[in-house]
């Protein structure tokens, strides 16, 4: 079995990675990144491709055929919003076409593609549980989650047209756990939260280790379908901050999202309405189908949000 | 799944009596102990005064602010079982004291949930959907709690949301109804919906219309028997003179009702006001749900609908007569 991962460099790519190679019947491992990340673990054949370049479709099909790659699991997407918009465009959508169209022509067997349940967008209208067929909504104040809403239209249309590729969308939601980190976990980090006064969403977690256990199974296994990767079970916001022992900062919603203080504070080029109104709106996603499918979680929301918490605690005192 | 609220102990039912004598057994107690132990305490040195102590007590009770109060776990609609065993003498005194509710037609509920209840809504704020599930809990002790339907303009009320959804609340919605209904929870719709909290005073106890068939056609699609509900008095705790959609819409809600009491005492006027309640359960309404093809039939659905409409326009006619007048 011959697997390849985009996006090696990415926290999820290199566990993935190690996840993989300490199976029973290690697979043989393609590494594709931009640049070689600083720790390669074991035998790994790497091949540096830039998802961004116009070519690169050409390129990757090379790369894959030459590997005989039999799986391709697409986890080349940014955890940090940038300012580079555009470039953060080229990136995630662009290069997702890249890469479909590399599969197609390398006879890949399966493609696994990593996205968000952030694609639902947070909306007063949302029903609690978001199942998979819900729309995609997104959200037009956060551009990396509607290059997400975009990839995963293309794929819909895509994935009919190539029946002999197996297609697995797994849709995670924020993940937490001992050391994931990303642009909420960096939120979550600070002992002050600024949240919207006046309202208390429930927030739904996913521990990393679980996140990676669907990973590793949709790589191996055959998954095909669109699945909402979630931890069981789900928390007010102000319950979690008060477990950690944080404050929350409520302020009225004009004031925060007017403020310029956080406009220019916000390290995305977003208006702060693209984060903040996932801490004001429900969007929890339903697991059912992929608790079927990939089995039962090994951490509720609690439970990752708490090792979460755990970890950091014990690193201050490091 | 395993659910916080699917086996939690139900609260005792009323008791009042009981209580009382039992409290008053436990104040009979203290007294004998204290009288008891007076030598004993009497002869210790006077504590001092401890501020680091006192400094120590406070700076533990701030950091646990919020925590104590809050069970860390909720169901998965927000449900928090510790806010309702927390406010159960504060419902109970709205039910029984403020509003005095008549609770009618048990006799016709069905022994086992879930049941769809479908009611008249009234009176701005859901405190309809909340007294009839505080109600339906002390003759149904048993059955997980009902939850009422709530209209989205509160959803998207800063601090309505928490709390509600901390009640039992939960969006309207075809999606939330049918997992509701699914998981063995008992649900109570209002149709009329938002037309029908708003109205004004003039229009009260006059029906509004049924939306779509959602809730025959949740009803047909769970398999769960279809109860009318008429409730009366929620409409006087807040009689909408009448309604400012340029304020309201300045300050972010869709209008600004003005009531006899609001904005003249300002957030003091948002306070309900003390009417005479009856909550009547009507016979479930008959539906051939045996085959699936009712559910997709439209004519049905529509017939069923206005069927329903006029079994709790029917109960809610009844509930005016029989009482004398609106605050006694």
């Amino acid at each position: 079995m011959r697997i390849a991962i985009t996006g090696l460099g990415t926290f999820l790519g290199q566990r993935l990675v190690q996840r993989l190679q300490s199976r029973q019947d290690p697979p043989t491992v393609v590494g594709l990144d931009r640049k070689r990340p600083l720790r390669l673990a074991g035998d790994l054949c790497f091949h540096d491709i830039d998802l961004t370049d116009p070519v690169a479709d050409a390129r990757l099909a090379e790369i894959l055929c030459a590997e005989r790659v039999e799986t391709l699991v697409h986890l080349a997407f940014r955890r940090f919003p940038s300012r580079a918009v555009e470039y953060d465009h080229d990136l995630e959508t662009l290069g997702s076409l890249h890469v479909m169209s590399a599969c197609a022509a390398a006879k890949v067997q399966r493609l696994v593609v990593q996205s968000t349940t952030m694609a639902y967008g947070a909306r007063p209208d949302n029903p609690n549980f978001l199942v998979e067929s819900h729309p995609l909504r997104g959200h037009p104040a956060a551009h990396n989650v509607q290059n997400r809403v975009e990839v995963e239209e293309i794929l819909r249309d895509w994935s009919p047209r190539h029946p002999e590729l197996e297609l697995s969308v797994l849709r995670h939601c924020w993940v937490m756990g001992p050391s994931y980190f990303d642009r909420t976990v960096e939120f979550f980090e600070a002992q002050r939260i600024p949240t919207v006064l006046g309202c208390d969403p429930l927030l739904q977690f996913v521990h990393e280790e679980d996140l990676l256990d669907v990973f590793e199974r949709a790589a191996v296994e055959s998954h095909p379908g669109v699945f909402n990767v979630v931890g069981r079970g789900v928390a007010p916001l102000s319950t979690l901050l008060a477990q950690a022992g944080k404050r929350a900062l409520p302020i009225p919603r004009a004031l925060l999202y007017r403020g310029a203080w956080l406009a220019a504070q916000s390290a995305s080029g977003d208006p702060p309405e693209g984060f903040f109104d996932y801490l004001r709106y429900l969007w929890v996603a339903d697991g059912e189908r992929g608790w079927a499918e990939f089995g039962e979680p090994l951490y509720t929301t609690g439970e990752a949000w708490s090792a979460f918490v755990g970890s950091r605690r014990m690193r201050r005192y490091r | 799944m395993s659910d916080p609220t699917d086996n939690v102990v139900p609260f005792p039912l009323r008791g009042g009596r009981q209580d009382r004598e039992l409290r008053g057994a436990l104040r009979d107690l203290r007294s004998e102990i204290d009288r008891r132990f007076e030598v004993a305490t009497s002869h210790e040195s006077k504590p001092t005064f401890d501020w680091f102590q006192l400094f120590d007590e406070l700076r533990h009770r701030l950091g646990t602010a919020g925590v104590a109060e809050r069970s860390s776990e909720v169901d998965e609609f927000g449900l928090d079982v510790l806010t309702l065993v927390r406010s159960r003498v504060l419902l109970e005194f709205l039910v029984d004291r403020y509003w005095r509710v008549d609770f009618e037609g048990e006799a016709a509920l069905p022994a086992e949930g879930p049941v769809l209840f479908v009611a008249n809504h009234s009176g701005l704020f859901p405190w309809d959907g909340l007294v009839f599930a505080q109600c339906l809990q002390r003759v149904r002790p048993l059955w997980q709690r009902t939850r009422f339907l709530v209209e989205d303009w509160l959803v998207t009320l800063p601090f309505a949301q928490p709390l509600l959804a901390r009640f039992g609340g939960v969006r309207a919605c075809r999606e939330n109804t049918d997992r509701l209904l699914r998981r063995g929870r008992s649900v109570l719709a209002f149709p009329e919906g938002e037309k029908g909290a708003a109205k004004d005073f003039r229009q009260r106890y006059q029906l509004q219309r049924f939306g779509r068939g959602g809730a025959v056609r949740a009803a047909l699609e769970c398999k769960v028997p279809l109860v009318p509900v008429g409730i009366v008095g929620a409409e006087e705790t807040h009689p909408i003179l009448f309604k400012s959609r340029l304020a309201g819409r300045a300050a972010g809600f869709p209008f600004l009702p003005v009531t006899p009491t609001f904005p003249l005492l300002g957030p003091l006027g948002l306070l309900p006001l003390p009417a005479k309640w009856s909550i009547e359960i009507g016979e479930p309404l008959d539906l051939d749900g045996s085959d699936d093809s009712a559910a997709r039939d439209e004519l049905y659905i529509s017939r069923m609908n206005e069927q329903l409409r006029v079994r709790v326009r029917d109960l809610v006619a009844r509930g005016l007569e029989r009482r004398s007048s609106a605050w006694s």
